[in-house]
Formats: C-alpha cells, structure tokens, sequence
C-alpha cells in the first residue's frame, strides 16, 4: 500500500477518462497532461489504463509498505526517495518502508505518480478519475488527505527505464497553444480575431481549475447584430469559450455542454500544456489549418509509439 | 423533416446540426439521430452529445478519420428513421418553492411584476421536455418555460447552491443534480435525486423525457 503523509495542493486520483456517458453529462475528468499519464504507465509496466496520482503543488510525500517501481512525468520536480535525489521522468524502485518526498516544482504544474504494482481501486462508470465536482471515481470521491491509504494491487517491479531528455516536452512560459477555427468564430469583429490568433499575449488569470482557465487581456469584440450567448451545445476539451466579457475560457475535462460562442479549439497537440498553465503565466494563440492540426497530431503519435519503444534501451 | 448540416469540430469532433433555434421538431430531430448512431455501436466513436439543436460526435481519431465517418453517417443518415426510439418517460417532480430553498424569488416578483403564487402557478402548468442533460453530470435542460418568467442569468454566477435547486434562465428551467456551481436564478428547491453513479443508467432523466413540476 502507499500510505499518504502530505497531499501537496491537491492531488486526485485520475486515469484516461471517462466516456460513453456524455448524453447525460458524464464528463471524462482524464488525467489532464494524456503524454505525460501514457508514459508514466509505460514507465512503470502498467496496461494503459491504470489508475495514477495526478499532484499540483510541492510537500507532497508517501510511504510505502512493499518493494516498488515508481516515476514521476509531468512537472520537473525536485524530488527525493529517503533523501536520495530521484530523477523525474524515470522508472526507479522504492524498498518497502521507504518514503518519497516531492519538494518543489522546478518547471510546469502538474505532475503524475504511478506505481508498477497498481493501485486497488473501484473504477466508477468505467474509470477511475475523480470527479471532484459530483464526488465519485477515484477514492471516495475526493482529493487525497494525509493518512489515507491505498493498498497495491499486486506485486510486481519493473525494469529500469527513462525517458530521452530531448522527450520530455518544455513547460515554460510563454506558452504557446496552436488553435483550430470554432464554430462561433464569425461571432467576433475580423480585427479582434486577428489580434487573438496572432500573437495577442493573454496572462492566466487566479480563475483556472481543472473545469477551465480563465485568460485575462485584450477582450474579443463581438459583433454588433450578435447575441454573446449561444443556445447550449456539446463542446470537448480544449474548446475555447468567449463569455460576454470578451475573455477567453480555456475548457478542460469537466464540461460536457457550454453555452458560450467557442472561437476556437487548442489543437489536440497542444492540449497537454493546458495541464502546466499556472496564475500569471503569459499565453498566445497561433491558428492553424486542420490539415496542419492533423499531421502534428500524428507526429505526436508516432513518436510516442517510438518513445514506447526506445523507453528501456538506453538503460 | 429537418436537413442535416454535418461540420467538424477540432479535429475529432464532428457536428451534427438540425437547425438554429429551441424547439421541439428540431430536438426531435437530435434525439432520433442520437439513438440511432448509439443503436449502430460503432467502436470509432467515443461519445455523443446530443442537446438542443445538435449531436457533437466525438470520435477516435486513430480509428477513423472525419471524411470517412461523416461519409459514413451522412449515407446512414435515412436510415434514421427506422430506427426504435425509446419512449419518453413522465415524471412528476415536487418541489418546495420561495423562502429558503428559492433565494431569487423576492427579485423575480419585482423583476417580472409577478406574485410568487403567479409564479409557481407559471412554472408549473408547462409539461417541459428535457432538451439535453449535461454540462454536469445529471443537470436537465428543460424547457419550454414560459414567456413570462423569462430571465437573464446571473451576471456572476454563484459559487454554490444546494443539490436539488431548481433554476431558471431565459426560456429553460432545470435542476441541479449536485451542491455546484449556478448561473440560473433559483426558485426552489426539491428533494429528487438526479444522479447516481453507483447505478445504471445513472442520470435519473434521459433526453426526451417529459416532466411537471408539482408544488409541495
């Protein structure tokens, strides 16, 4: 088992979301950073699915009670295994009784454990995310709190293995989020949406949650003959919302139906950086064609298939 | 019957759109779409959400791509119609209104120039259909709620309000399944549940299905 001594911020337990269910408002609630989730599961040799710790926030720390294989993706930490310093992105083992400590975040925001030998929980309409929000999946529903215990699901290490360092993907500011067209783009004057997709520099505001990111700085301007709102309609995550007050919305995972004009969407290369956008950080937006936004993603793709591959060979 | 526009939506969305206002032809329309494409069980696609006007199609982009499925559905498409729909079901739902459980209720009166009982009476002579269920899990769109209680929402929404609040907003009404957060202005409250994610099917209220609101 792991037994949960400090929880950071907050941390939750997630997975690859949940689906099927959106015709009655079921949100995925996924792992936020998907690179960073599908590696960490390939680090420590669980199936694709397995349940993780998704932390936000240094002092986060547990013990373990059996011999482990462990990694941390996501967020560079600084990080410590009974204080010998560990290195993120990289399979390492734990001996039974010992403790790792995550001190601070050096680049990004969220970061995601796993544990080679899994961890024992009930999925909850086919997942095992928290729906922080309505209180279910995860454990009990909620955020980890110091005490808790989960129990391991089998025993089993994995080999030793890291990710390249030219893999893992840079978390600094100013990010950059290539966008696709969203369906309400005429909704806004030609002079706002040129300055929004090209290069207008937003700030992450004290708003953001894993809901959405709420930006601050040059406000879209609606065209006149236009309502703001829209008659409510399905969105997915990385759709970008314009509320009256001209401020984009980032969504992410919690959402099934909005009720803003959508301006855009952040291409799906990009949307594991809506995991690392923290207060004050400076964003812009960079639009691009579908059939750009397609091949990107497919090169995402294929270099995790490789990175799969390579993951245990230079060990 | 209504013509289908077929649009993309990110690159693994497809939208599905019946027409460009609330009523009821047009949501019919959704409905039949939405059980027809869930009825064909196809692995490419993910999830569907139907509401009001539209289905948003989210698919598996390693799957498939957008031209072959939106090929795909739109030569499916008359096929449509043949296919069973699940009868909608009537639910009454008792709710205890102002006071309390309705803390916009004192600014409608003034707001609308209406009593509460004028209000309760409004909002519960409709038999609303569930447009949609979303945003959270469990929440119902209903409508059509009646002219005359047509608000705004909120300009700030609130951080909470109590499960079981029932809300209004233009022409919609609806319920919150979860202590969450409401943009709607709330004028009661009832003590039916609307989620349960223990249980099949989970949502107590499905598109299509009929409701009246009874006072307590």
């Amino acid at each position: 088992m792991i037994k949960i001594i400090n929880p950071g911020w907050l941390s939750i337990i997630v997975d690859g979301g949940r689906y099927g269910y959106g015709a009655v408002g079921v949100p995925a609630s996924s792992a936020l950073d998907r690179f960073a989730y599908c590696i960490l599961n390939h680090l420590v040799d669980n199936d694709g699915r397995a349940p993780v710790i998704e932390v936000m926030g240094g002092n986060f720390s547990f013990m373990v009670d059996a011999d482990v294989t462990c990694a941390i993706t996501g967020a560079m930490v600084m990080a410590s295994v009974n204080d010998q310093p560990l290195q993120p992105w990289t399979a390492f083992s734990m001996a039974k009784g010992s403790v790792l400590t995550v001190q601070d975040i050096k680049e990004g925001f969220r970061y995601y454990v796993g544990f080679s030998c899994g961890l024992n929980l009930e999925a909850i309409i086919g997942s095992y995310s928290t729906n922080l929000e309505c209180r279910f999946g995860g454990l009990e529903g909620r955020s980890l709190r110091k005490g808790d215990e989960i129990t391991f699901k089998d025993r089993k290490m994995a080999a030793p293995a890291e990710v390249p360092e030219r893999y893992i993907p840079s978390m600094t500011q100013p990010h950059r989020l290539r966008i696709v067209e969203g369906p309400e783009i005429e909704y806004f004057t030609p002079d706002s949406i040129e300055a929004f997709m090209e290069g207008s520099v937003f700030t992450v505001s004290g708003k953001l949650n894993r809901t959405g990111i709420r930006l601050e700085g040059n406000p879209l301007t609606f065209r006149k003959e236009l309502d703001t709102n829209i008659i409510s309609e399905g969105i997915l995550p990385g759709t970008i919302q314009i509320p009256g007050d001209g401020l984009p919305i980032i969504i992410l995972h919690e959402r099934t139906i909005g009720g803003y004009a959508r301006i855009a969407m952040v291409a799906k290369v990009d949307q594991d950086t809506l995991a690392h956008l923290k207060h004050g950080d400076k964003v812009l937006f960079e639009k691009i064609d579908m059939t750009e936004a397609e091949s990107l993603w497919k090169s995402k793709q294929e270099s995790i298939t490789f990175l799969k591959q390579i993951i245990r060979r230079f060990i | 019957m209504q013509i289908m526009k077929l649009s993309r939506y990110g690159e693994d969305g497809i939208r599905l759109l019946f027409g460009d206002s609330i009523n009821l032809e047009i949501h019919a329309e959704v409905r039949r779409a939405y059980f027809f494409l869930k009825s064909l069980d196809l692995k490419e696609i993910i999830d569907i959400i139907p509401s009001f006007r539209s289905c948003l199609v989210h698919f598996n982009s390693e799957m498939t791509s957008f031209q072959k499925l939106a090929t795909f559905i739109s030569w499916m498409k008359p096929m449509a119609t043949a296919v069973d729909l699940p009868e909608p079901k009537t639910y009454e739902i008792t709710v205890s209104y102002g006071g309390e459980f309705g803390p916009d209720m004192e600014f409608l009166t003034s707001h609308l120039k209406l009593t509460e009982d004028e209000i309760v009476e409004i909002h519960t002579s409709v038999t609303y259909t569930v447009f949609t269920v979303g945003f959270i899990p469990g929440f119902p769109y209903l409508g059509i709620l009646d002219r005359r209680l047509s608000v705004p929402r909120l300009e700030t929404p609130r951080v909470k309000v109590p499960e079981g609040s029932v809300g209004i907003a233009r022409l919609q009404t609806g319920i919150y399944p979860f202590d969450s957060p409401a943009g709607w202005r709330i004028i009661g409250r009832t003590d039916q549940k609307l989620f349960d994610p223990k249980e099949e099917p989970y949502s107590f209220l499905q598109i299509g299905d009929k409701i009246r609101f009874l006072r307590i």
